[in-house]
């Protein structure tokens, strides 16, 4: 029954996708907008295939891919982290979450001039760019879900002798997985956007960079294509970590 | 190994394990413990009944290390103690929230096990003969939410059991369980608690039960709470669920432990 219901679901969203793109063909063929700023599905479509018969789109995909990737779980790193260290300690309660209230309305966007001007165009301003913006929601979910760790709990891990370090990994990180897996796909859109920026400002490949030089050379095919990559990139780093998250909280539906 | 089980069973009785010394305990302005004084020795079992509010898990706490008396002391082996150690295991009554909902039987009783630095070789055979202990075997990948609450304060006794604990405290651990699994579980503890000459603390609302699995019984009064009476219990062991509590001697302590407690009923 459950499952007939979710194939019944998927098979709506997907008949919704196609109507989507068969609007978007019906409006692009109507010519409202010049075909030269408005390309249809199908010139969109031959920009994706050419571009792979070329092989370059896959390096900019990976690349894109490899940066996201990787400011991703520095992000995770440093948000969770510091999230358990707040969540856990008098001390960085009183010293450290002060400076991040002050950190935090920075919008990443506006800091990546400075980036540029410590790091240079190179991938570890697009990481840092990634990291900074990108670990606030894992920061937040990770404190959370430690605040409502049940003080029995806390009691328990006392009595048998267990130390901060055991109590974090086994106890506290566990329990407040479920508040921390909302935070690390609220970091990953964050990360999709700012590998993007980052990509556009450095320009030293991917698809942040491809749309911006498409753009330049007046290239709309070019750059939807660019676009159409990375929505299926979000549409799929998103299910896997749907995946992860079902794996990982098994435990919640017994 | 049995020699000295032996020379333990001889000194039963006169080995001290837990102290309590005048002891208070404080919380603000009120004052929910006050001059308390009791001795538990090796392998005795204790019961402590009173009014609800009357300070018995305040009193546990103290004994648990997890809270520090205002004024007196709490000895433990002879020394001052006032953080929880790992010899003196606690069973909580919300089983619930002392259990980890995300590791199985087998999970949560390793949690002890790791805390104590156990290899990991070591754990598994360890984890399987204290879940067949606590009459879990064939349970040991069963997550708490799919355990009858019986079970999972099972699961708790056997993760304190993996402590190796000289004193097992309990805080009303069968109070939300039904006649029939108290009764069992009673005998069961009784069991546990013989066979490795563990001490007990039990706190207890349920008069019978006190009796029925006391060596003695400690009443608390309210207001501030203090140490009104001891009760020695000598019926005779192992008990049974029938023919002890049909004994002249438990009727008359069941007798005097309720006209203790009417006392303080509205
Ligand atoms: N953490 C606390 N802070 C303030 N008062 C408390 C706290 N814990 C218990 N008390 C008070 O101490 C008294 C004894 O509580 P407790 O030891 O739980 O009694 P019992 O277990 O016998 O019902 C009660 O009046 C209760 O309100
Ligand atoms: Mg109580």
């Amino acid at each position: 029954m459950r499952h007939l219901h979710r194939g019944l679901w998927f098979m709506a969203s997907l008949a919704l996708l196609v109507a989507l793109i068969w609007g978007w063909q019906v409006l692009a063929d109507a010519r409202i907008l010049p075909r030269a700023f408005f390309p249809g599905p199908d010139r969109t479509w031959r920009a994706l295939s050419r571009g792979f018969a070329s092989g370059t789109l896959v390096a900019d995909t990976l690349t894109t891919l490899r940066r996201l990737g990787l400011g991703w779980v520095l992000a995770s790193l440093l948000g969770v982290g510091l999230g358990a260290l707040v969540g856990t300690s008098k001390w960085a309660q009183d010293w450290v979450a002060p400076i991040f209230e002050v950190l935090r309305p920075l919008p990443a966007s506006a800091i990546a001039p400075v980036l540029l001007l410590f790091l240079g165009l190179t991938d570890s301003m697009i990481l840092t760019l990634i990291a900074f913006g990108a670990l606030w929601p894992m920061l937040l979910t990770t404190v959370h879900g430690f605040s409502n760790i049940h003080p029995r709990r806390k009691e328990v891990a006392r009595s048998l002798g267990m130390g901060r370090g055991a109590f974090i990994a086994k106890i506290a990180l566990p329990g407040a997985l479920p508040d921390i897996m909302g935070g690390l796909r609220l970091g990953l859109t964050v990360a999709l956007i700012l590998v993007v920026v980052g990509e556009m400002i450095t320009v030293q490949g991917g698809l942040g960079a491809r749309i911006l030089l498409a753009a330049r050379a007046f290239n709309a095919a070019e750059i939807f294509a660019g676009v159409a990559l990375l929505g299926v990139i979000g549409l799929v780093t998103n299910a896997l970590l749907g995946l992860v998250e079902t794996r990982a909280l098994r435990w919640q539906r017994r | 190994m049995l020699e000295t089980t032996g020379i333990d069973a001889t000194k039963s009785g006169t080995q001290e394990v837990l102290r309590v010394d005048g002891a208070s305990v404080r919380y603000g302005a009120a004052t929910i413990l006050d001059g308390v004084d009791l001795t538990l020795n090796r392998g005795e079992f204790v019961c402590v009944i009173g009014p609800s509010g009357s300070g018995k898990t305040t009193f546990l706490r103290l004994l648990a290390g997890l809270v520090a008396p205002a004024e007196g002391r709490v000895l433990f082996r002879g020394a001052e103690h006032r953080a929880p150690s790992r010899e003196i295991a606690i069973v909580f009554q919300d089983y619930a929230n002392a259990l980890l909902p995300w590791r199985d039987a087998e999970g949560n009783v390793s949690l002890a096990l790791e805390a104590a630095g156990v290899p990991r070789a070591e754990r598994a055979g360890r984890i399987r003969a204290l879940l067949s202990k606590v009459g879990l075997a064939g349970s040991e990948k069963k997550f708490p939410s799919e355990m009858s609450g019986g079970m999972q304060q099972r699961l708790q006794i056997a993760r304190c059991l993996a402590q190796e604990p000289d004193v097992l405290l309990m805080d009303e651990p069968f109070g939300a369980l039904d006649a029939m699994t108290r009764q069992k579980l009673q005998d069961e503890l009784l069991g546990i608690v013989r066979d490795s000459n563990v001490t007990a603390f039990f706190v207890t609302h349920d008069l019978e039960e006190a009796i029925y699995l006391s060596d003695r019984i400690v009443a608390l009064e309210p207001d501030p709470g203090q140490v009104c009476r001891v009760f020695d219990v000598t019926l005779p062991k192992p008990r049974n669920q029938l023919s002890t509590r049909e004994m002249p001697e438990f009727l008359r302590l069941r007798r005097e432990l309720f006209d203790f407690i009417e006392r303080f009923e509205p």
